[in-house]
């Protein structure tokens, strides 16, 4: 029997370019709230989940079927989290299941393209070399840590590489075309009404410049806070700053009635 | 043997400045670099190579490319229409038309079989994956890249072979009527070639009984693919393939001095230059299997870009020399592998006219004679590769040329 806990719950969806996918990764939060992880079927540990039926997915929009179940089986309604394309998961959850989440927090998700057609909205990350991508990711790249993406961090280990390479092609196959994004979540994110704080970096170049406040704006009930000197991890570069953001948010959220 | 003549039609001008700015000639080089006016007089001189070839006993092939100086074939069912227009001999082979990359398999059934009536039956219909860099321009997911090939060739030959419209409801292709006009001119379908060396593929292309193309591997991994092709092929219950199922594409320039051959067939360098592609153009995502990816991250994968001239003369990959040495090579190559199709690339890069011209003349003249009976009584001859004496494992084989 698992031991009874008071703490909310809160479910975090990872970003796909990290290896830190543990509660561990949001530091203090992981005090105060019991945090889960999910892993993702086609990534490492994972390729064998659903009976490898995510062979044919071609979207986040299948991972947040795959993963609704799970979520509404809760007694109450929970946090949700989801950093980068762990953004995107969690904003087509909340269009499946919105009174199933009692928040959003999405840390500069993919997902919805808010610019116009000969606008890129994302960087190329499945092009991108991996220093030209830690260059964009990071305010400061010597920050970098728990970045994992073909052939880095440079490693001896074959296995290792191998299981980037696998990566790469299971997020190939959710966000090739169109490029990290959905047309239907694009048309439908206005509606998701659940409370929501978009925390971007203010050195994030892998977004479109304004796109996670561009996003939170067109949500009813979202705030937008930057965080700044971090790029486009900001829990992982500026884990303290983005801890008092959700914190925050947080109190806020229990000040309100639901 | 069969002989192809073969050109990229390749764009030699574009400043070196400015390949170097963009890692290459390939994929992400913006086309500010073309002149339509230098472009125009290209394009009639490589036709009138085509057609020069033609006349001297060669077959003919084009192939198509994207976004790239290194190619200016776009369609590789255009140039074969151009071809033909200007040719009356030859087979003309499309290797060819990249299935993943075209959106519409119906669209490439009509117009090979357009081609092969035009022609009257002297196509030779290639289908290929595309290559790796080409996924970014294609936009295709690279992820998808074997299942779409497989299900566009069989909707493809569905399109050949059916009398009465009928529907297809795929993973990746849907259209609710397929009768295409005019059906092919070979019947039921002319003959399709596949490149590659991926095993699935290759196991694939035997138990489907099409022939098999090598682009530029070293004999040793010809021989290797070719050893599976034959297994997987009597496997399926096929007679063993004769060399007709088998082809090799190498670098080519005869000339009357060896000192002269190799001064003027090291230009065929151009075609293999690497650039400095990013690794997930080299391997886009999902392309190729993990463990592929790693050896291309490691410098195993497309390993003959880094051989020397002399090292690809050496191993018969180019095919440089004179036509005594160049006649002893395609027989050791022959020996070597069973293969029955050679593709040549007389022409790459900054080669002239007169050089292409004054070398395959030379080679009608004085190697093909040589070499053209070349497994034709290949049940007689004393080889190393006939089923019942080849007993060596199949050992993987990573690409050679990879683009």
């Amino acid at each position: 029997m698992p031991v009874a806990t008071r703490h909310p719950k809160l479910v975090f969806f990872h970003d796909v370019d990290v290896v830190e996918r543990s509660a561990e990764s949001l530091g203090g939060l992981a005090r105060t709230m019991s945090v889960e992880v999910p892993g993702y079927p086609g990534f490492e540990g994972h390729a064998q989940d659903a009976d490898g039926r995510w062979e044919d997915w071609d979207s986040a929009g299948d991972l947040a079927l795959h993963f609704r179940d799970e979520v509404l089986a809760a007694p109450e309604p929970v946090h949700v989290m989801g950093a980068g394309f762990g953004g995107w998961v969690a904003l087509e959850l909340a269009l499946l299941a919105p009174r199933s989440l009692r928040s959003l927090v999405l840390v500069a998700p993919y997902g919805v393209k808010l610019f116009g057609r000969m606008e890129p909205d994302f960087q190329d990350l499945l092009l991108l070399d991996a220093r030209e991508q830690v260059e964009m990711g990071w305010a400061d790249p010597r920050r970098c840590r728990g970045i994992r993406m073909p052939g880095f961090p440079e490693s001896p280990d074959d296995a290792q590489h191998s299981h980037a390479f696998a990566e790469r092609a299971t997020l190939a196959r959710y966000g090739w075309k169109p490029f990290m994004h959905s047309r239907r979540l694009t048309r439908w994110f206005h509606t998701i009404d659940t409370p929501t704080l978009v925390v971007s970096g203010s050195r994030d170049r892998m977004l479109r410049e304004g796109h996670s406040a561009l996003l939170a704006s067109r949500m009813p009930n979202a705030v937008h806070v930057e965080i700044p000197d971090a790029g486009h991890y900001p829990y992982l570069e500026q884990p303290e700053r983005f801890q008092e953001a959700v914190l925050e948010f947080y109190a806020r959220l229990e000040e309100t009635p639901r | 043997m069969k002989f192809y003549h073969f050109s990229e039609m390749p764009y030699p001008y574009v400043p070196p400045e400015a390949e170097e700015a963009h890692g290459g000639l390939k994929y992400f080089m913006p086309n500010r670099f073309y002149d339509p006016v230098r472009g125009h007089d290209l394009y009639q001189r490589y036709l009138d190579e085509y057609e020069l070839a033609d006349g001297l006993g060669f077959n003919l092939m084009v192939n198509e490319h994207h976004q790239s100086a290194a190619t200016l074939h776009v369609s590789a069912t255009l140039s074969a229409a151009s071809v033909i227009s200007r040719t009356r001999h030859g087979r003309v082979l499309i290797l060819g038309t990249p299935l993943p990359h075209r959106a519409n398999p119906v669209r490439v059934a009509e117009e090979i079989a357009y081609l092969d009536n035009i022609s009257g039956g002297r196509i030779d219909c290639g289908f290929v994956r595309g290559v790796q860099g080409e996924t970014y321009p294609s936009n295709q997911n690279p992820a998808r890249n074997m299942e779409m090939f497989f299900e566009a060739h069989d909707l493809i030959k569905e399109a050949w072979l059916q009398r009465d419209i009928f529907s297809w409801e795929g993973e990746h292709y849907q259209y609710r009527y397929v009768s295409i006009w005019p059906r092919p001119y070979q019947q039921p379908m002319p003959p399709i070639w596949v490149s590659g060396t991926t095993a699935r593929l290759v196991d694939w292309t035997a138990r489907h009984g099409y022939t098999l193309c090598n682009l530029l591997g070293t004999y040793d991994d010809v021989a290797n693919t070719f050893r599976l092709y034959r297994r997987s092929a009597m496997s399926e219950g096929f007679p063993e393939p004769g060399p007709e199922s088998f082809a090799y594409l190498s670098l080519c320039h005869v000339a009357d001095t060896e000192a002269k051959a190799m001064e003027i067939g090291k230009k065929l360098m151009f075609y293999l230059k690497a650039g400095r592609m990013r690794l997930n153009a080299a391997v886009p995502p999902g392309y190729s299997s993990p463990e592929a990816a790693v050896a291309a991250l490691r410098g195993t994968l497309g390993a003959i870009r880094k051989h020397s001239f002399e090292q690809l003369v050496e191993e018969g990959i180019a095919l440089v020399g004179t036509p005594d040495q160049v006649t002893a090579k395609i027989t050791e190559l022959y020996e070597r592998t069973g293969v029955g199709n050679l593709i040549l690339m007389n022409q790459a890069g900054e080669m002239t006219s007169n050089e292409v011209r004054d070398s395959v003349l030379l080679f009608s003249r004085e190697v093909m004679p040589r070499v053209a009976h070349l497994g034709h009584d290949w049940k007689e001859d004393d080889t190393t590769w006939r089923t019942d004496t080849d007993t060596a494992p199949v050992q993987p084989v990573l690409a050679s040329a990879v683009s």
